[in-house]
């Protein structure tokens, strides 16, 4: 096993035992100790990755990258289904932030409207009109948590893992295989791009057209089926008060 | 190493925005107090002037005294509140609302390098003279060339939607919940009608970026309210409703809601939600005017290129205020010239009315771009004034069939009439 499997799987057990501390099991016990390990194991997996050539760059990677992580958890182990859907739509912002970063414009502002804007908006209107008062203990806790952390934390760390020696290797000239990512000036070439958005709609509907198409449809279809459930007769949709 | 000087640039741009937009916020509160009055045939806020003297100045101390009592007020906070999320609403709308404005230009462009000035005070000073580049003319925006520059402003004003629903949510109240609740539901419906009547321009100019859009009609020197009418009609809707002024303030409605969602709010944290308001309905009225009337562009007057003297250059600035003032001042005028919606009607306006309009605006100029040139060669006539022309016609097609076919009552009160005859009533509205 080498240095970097061995911090992976050590961060990966860590997380795991966190995130199951962290999540509501009807009980706030362990939730410090939770924190504390889940900080540990993201400091651990980051050790493997930090790479600070260009530290402005790689600075406001990590500082995304971290906000998004820790939001995510956040999202997850809160008990009030307000504050989760608050802590989601942070972690949605981190994420189109990464993507911004990442030189894909389109899809970072995409990511806020379709998400942060109408999905979330949509979560927190049925939360705020379901009003969840009860304070039952099956109503607020996580259904497998042990489960649930396990897989999600084993998946997280074996995808580091693998992409973290992907990056890592060597090829006979002793440059990386894989080229990490682009440096920091290509990247602002990416963020400035002029023709962004033309470009990813040439792409969409050139290449992609019969996907859209079809997902266009789709969603038509969906559209169509809620019209035809809330647009009964009315004398069917709202029984009319008994008569005096 | 240019990072530096950009990121000056960036700053001075940013502090120059928010000054600006605080400032110009206070003093527009003034003359919507003015203009109320003369509208209501009253005289307004005129005393306060200088402070400490007895000098009156028409009033223009009155910000500053609002200014200050909004300071010293006493922020109270309820003892209901869910406190977490009753502090972050207004951080979340003022946020949004400011940084709306990254991506707006608020000027053309000043005929010299900032770079140049930069380095020029850095030898000055004694540092190193920076490495060859290209200069470049300094765009009047904090965040030049993004290039997905509209789609921004929907993403952060969508954003802005949080501050009002966690605003009503958090404060534990049911009139204060209401608002929320109507605030989520009346952005959400026309987001798509402003998004459906934005499409038109995008389409026409072919980019997302503002100052393109700019320049593509100071180019043509035809701007767009002439060509879309019917975009410019479900825009304008769109964008006086998002930014919840009279006659959309179902949000806020006195009567019905004391408040709307800041009924619980005081003080500092008060004048956050009211600044958010204003700053919606500047950013509205910036987008108006970039996007249909021409931005900066003026006949005559400003030229339309991207090389411009100081003169030309300031004349842009001045001419873009101006047409902003304009749209502002018909803002304020109308909200003491039409009653308040019903909320039905409301969305009623939004689902039937502006988001088929709206659909009608996109084919038609998709079907212009594909096709247009052909017909008005086909016609012989230029291609702008045969746009115009079919965009006009449209408009009045349209109104009329909307006109012709939504009845001029109905009554939306709850049936009372008992079931017979197999669920069919007798005289039953059709649904």
């Amino acid at each position: 096993m080498s240095d970097s499997q061995l911090t992976f799987t050590l961060a990966t057990l860590l997380g795991a035992v966190g995130v199951w501390l962290l999540l509501p099991r009807g009980t706030a016990r362990g939730w410090a100790a939770g924190a504390v390990l889940v900080a540990i194991a993201l400091g651990l997996g980051a050790s493997r990755m930090l790479r600070l050539e260009d530290w402005v760059a790689d600075g406001v990677f990590f500082i995304l990258a971290g906000v998004t992580v820790v939001a995510a958890v956040a999202t997850i182990s809160f008990r009030d289904p307000v504050l989760c859907a608050i802590w989601f739509g942070l972690s949605l912002l981190g994420t189109a932030g990464l993507f911004l970063f990442a030189g894909a414009q389109f899809l970072a502002v995409a990511t806020v409207v379709v998400y942060a804007g109408a999905i979330l908006v949509t979560f927190l209107f049925v939360l705020m009109l379901a009003r969840p008062k009860g304070r039952a203990t099956w109503n607020r806790s996580s259904w497998e948590p042990v489960v649930s952390a396990a897989t999600g934390i084993v998946m997280v760390g074996v995808l580091s893992m693998t992409i973290s020696d992907v990056l890592a290797l060597r090829g006979e000239t002793g440059r990386p295989i894989v080229e990490a990512a682009e440096t920091a000036g290509d990247r602002a070439e990416g963020v400035l791009a002029d023709q962004h958005v033309a470009l990813v709609g040439a792409e969409l509907f050139g290449r992609n057209l019969v996907a859209v198409e079809v997902a266009g449809t789709l969603l038509l279809a969906a559209l169509v089926g809620a019209a035809v459930i809330v647009a009964r007769p009315r004398s069917e949709a709202q029984e009319p008060p008994a008569a005096d | 190493m240019l990072l530096l000087p950009i990121t000056i640039e960036a700053l001075i741009k940013i502090g120059l925005l928010i000054a600006c937009l605080m400032g110009g916020t206070s003093y527009l509160v003034l003359v919507e107090r003015w203009i109320a009055a003369w509208i209501q045939d009253r005289r307004g806020p005129c005393r306060a002037g200088i402070p400490l003297t007895k000098i009156r100045l028409w009033g223009l101390g009155q910000p500053i005294a609002d200014g200050v009592k909004f300071i010293f007020k006493e922020e109270f906070t309820p003892a209901h509140v869910d406190k977490f999320l009753y502090f972050l609403a207004p951080v979340i709308i003022l946020t949004a609302a400011l940084s709306v404005f990254a991506v707006i230009p608020f000027g053309s462009v000043l005929p010299f390098d900032f770079a140049g000035v930069y380095d020029a005070v850095a030898q000055w000073a004694g540092a190193e003279p920076l490495p060859e580049y290209a200069p470049q003319p300094t765009r009047l925006v904090a965040a030049p060339g993004l290039d997905v520059g509209m789609i921004y402003v929907f993403a952060v004003g969508s954003i802005a939607v949080y501050g009002a629903i966690l605003g009503g949510w958090s404060s534990n109240n049911k009139y204060s919940f209401f608002g929320g609740l109507r605030s989520s539901a009346q952005l959400i419906s026309y987001e798509l009608p402003l998004g459906l009547g934005i499409l038109g321009v995008v389409l026409l100019s072919g980019s997302l970026r503002l100052d393109v859009i700019i320049g593509q009609q100071a180019g043509s020197g035809v701007w767009n309210v002439l060509l879309q009418p019917l975009g410019f009609l479900v825009f304008f809707v769109a964008a006086f409703a998002e930014s919840g002024r009279l006659p959309f303030d179902l949000v806020e409605a006195e009567q019905e809601l004391v408040a709307g969602y800041h009924t619980e709010y005081s003080g500092m944290k008060l004048m956050m939600y009211l600044v958010a308001e204003f700053l919606h309905m500047i950013a509205a009225a910036f987008l108006m005017v970039i996007l249909f009337f021409g931005g900066w562009h003026l006949w005559g007057l400003t030229g339309s290129g991207e090389e411009v003297t100081w003169l030309e250059a300031i004349l842009r600035i001045v001419v873009l205020l101006g047409k902003i003032m304009g749209v502002i001042l018909f803002f304020m005028i109308a909200r003491w010239s039409w009653p308040r919606f019903r909320f039905d009607q409301l969305m009623s306006l939004a689902w039937k009315v502006m988001l088929p309009l709206g659909l009608v605006n996109v084919v038609a100029v998709a079907a212009w771009v594909e096709y247009g040139d052909r017909l008005a060669g086909w016609v012989g006539v230029p291609e702008t004034a045969a746009m115009a022309v079919c965009g006009w016609i449209l408009l009045i097609a349209c109104w009329l069939v909307v006109t012709v076919s939504i009845p001029s009552t109905y009554d939306n009160r709850p049936l009372r009439v008992p079931a017979t005859r197999g669920g069919q009533r007798e005289g039953a509205p059709t649904p």
